[in-house]
């Protein structure tokens, strides 16, 4: 359910949709690759809620949709006939299940192209109930405590609605800038950090992390980024999920802030790339099997059977080359005896060239 | 963080004295080496140019990973220096970064030593839409229990409730979380009593 407009309320033109105009005066060092605007993002600008304009008045909302669910998954979408719009354009709105996607596909489809038409994408925060503001407020302090280590029990007088996510930032695809240059003149300046808060130090939990989140059982003190872990309902109960359970999901446990490296932090571009995808497919197989609670609760229990992972080991990978592998050698050998069909590999294993997800 | 981010930081902060208001010199860290604007093709204003490196370094504020360095380089002191300044862009640009990191303890304990509430107060009273939403939220967000008789002050408190009835929605869900959330009963009802009878304590914004 939408927040029910109040007047001039959402659907109305709002400053912060306007596009300002791009910013030439930057000096060279700090230009990325495209004329940004001069904008300081907050948490109050951001949001789950995103508008989307320029969209050609051609039927596309469907194609829209499916573009933009590329980046997570999507809770809701419609088009805004209300909202002022450009001749032969449409806008929309379209609400993500968490807003570390709704800031990637805001990076990624603003200025896009889509049907010949250039979109402009921004943040609609105006839509947010109260509670949606309140949620995202508290999974900004949760995400702040635990990139920081810091348990710092915030003064609420009493534990609001369902606790969502502890890490809504946690799954952070790292848009970076696309030219994946570390220098800073290549990116965005706004958002040399991979448009504000990833951590590219992306970890898979160890075991250790679950266990002292699993023993901690004061869900309803004020130290909310502990019971943010675990919604209202869970100890060490399996919380109830209509569409089964996933694995705990990486809990992306933001690395221990140290004293800084610098050289620590670098990251070569491939593995940024390579994390990008992981997270990717990450992402993807939440969004296929249609989590609708967050996935970084702890959940014990009978689990949903995976999407099945391919087994790099399996021969059957390598059929067409080994068929081939195989025709060579006996051609070469001709009337030798030893060309013998071996799957299994001998002791001379022909390197085995892992397939590639695409 | 890499190296290069690093210095690019300190490339946008360097130091140089100011003379405030009141005759004192002041430590105000925003300027920019010469050389690195000069290159450009068309004529910008110092100001522009102030305006470029405090949203930059409000982004910035943005991520817990910067903390550290921007709290070497001062630029916590830095916005709240700019709380003061004419430019409603600098302050809207200020006030923004301070919303960004004063959730880290460090930050915030920084800010309120530094006695950051009063300016941050005087904020909500902006004409710019972007500068009172983020007061709003650092007021939340700095409020502990040493702090919470300064953040939910009788006046800010008033304050909120006039928010709670605006028609920006942004703004008035937050003013609703912020007495729902941070503030006790009597509170709220003091100050609504205080609303019925005198004039305000903050004016309203003018948007």
């Amino acid at each position: 359910k939408m927040a029910a407009g109040s007047s001039g309320g959402p659907g109305a033109p709002c400053r912060h949709h306007a596009q300002l105009g791009a910013c030439e005066s930057r000096a060279k060092y700090r230009e990325g690759w495209r004329p940004r605007a001069v904008k300081v993002y907050t948490i109050n600008l951001e949001s789950r809620y995103l508008l989307i304009q320029g969209v050609p008045a051609l039927g596309v909302m469907k194609e829209l949709v499916e573009q933009f669910a590329l980046y997570g998954a999507i809770e809701e979408y419609h088009a805004l006939d209300e909202y002022p719009a450009e001749q032969f354009t449409e806008v929309y709105l379209i609400k993500f299940k968490k807003l570390q996607c709704a800031r990637v596909a805001k990076k990624k489809m603003d200025e896009r192209s889509f049907f010949g038409s250039l979109l402009h994408v921004c943040y609609a925060p105006e839509f947010e109930t109260v509670q949606e503001t309140r949620e995202k407020l508290q999974d900004r302090r949760k995400y702040i405590a635990k990139a920081t280590n810091q348990r710092d029990c915030f003064v609420l007088k009493k534990v609001e609605g369902p606790k969502k996510t502890a890490s809504k930032n946690s799954q952070h695809d790292c848009p970076w800038s696309t030219s994946g240059s570390h220098v800073a003149s290549d990116s965005d300046p706004a958002c040399f950090t991979s448009s504000h808060g990833v951590s590219h130090n992306t970890v898979y939990p160890s075991g250790n992390a679950n266990q002292s989140l699993l023993t901690s059982q004061h869900y309803d003190n004020s130290c909310a980024e502990i019971s943010g872990y675990f919604g209202q309902n869970t100890s060490l109960t399996p919380s109830v999920h209509p569409g089964g359970h996933l694995p705990p999901a990486p809990l992306m446990q933001h690395r221990t802030v140290p004293a800084y490296n610098g050289i620590d932090r670098f990251m070569p571009r491939t593995t940024h790339l390579q994390e990008r995808k992981r997270k990717r497919e990450e992402g993807n197989k939440f969004s296929f099997i249609g989590t609708s609670e967050d996935n970084t609760e702890v959940v014990i229990g009978p689990q949903l059977p995976e999407i099945p992972k391919v087994d790099m080991d399996d021969e059957s990978l390598n059929t067409s080359a080994t068929l081939i592998r195989n025709k060579l050698k006996e051609v070469a050998d001709s009337v030798s005896t030893t060309s013998v069909e071996k799957p299994e590999s001998s002791s001379a294993k022909p390197l085995v060239k892992q397939r590639r997800r695409i | 963080m890499e190296l290069g981010r690093l210095e690019y930081l300190q490339a946008l902060v360097t130091e140089f004295q100011v003379t405030d208001s009141t005759g004192n010199k002041r430590r105000c860290s925003l300027a920019l080496s010469v050389s690195s604007v000069s290159s450009h093709t068309r004529r910008f204003s110092f100001a522009e140019a102030k305006e470029q490196v405090l949203a930059n370094l409000a982004n910035f504020a943005y991520d817990p990973s910067n903390y550290e360095y921007l709290r070497q380089l001062q630029v916590l002191d830095l916005f709240l220096d700019m709380l003061t300044e004419d430019s409603e862009t600098l302050v809207e640009f200020a006030i923004g970064g301070l919303c960004n990191l004063c959730l880290d303890k460090i930050n915030k304990e920084y800010i309120l030593e530094a006695n950051g509430v009063e300016p941050i107060i005087n904020c909500l009273s902006s004409s710019n839409e972007e500068t009172v939403v983020s007061a709003v939220t650092t007021l939340m967000f700095l409020t502990t229990p040493q702090s919470r008789a300064q953040t939910t002050a009788l006046p800010v408190v008033e304050c909120m409730l006039r928010f709670s009835l605006s028609a920006n929605t942004r703004l008035s869900n937050l003013a609703s979380i912020f007495l729902q959330d941070y503030c006790s009963p009597p509170q709220v009802e003091e100050a609504r009593n205080l609303s019925k009878h005198t004039a305000v304590g903050i004016p309203l914004p003018k948007d």
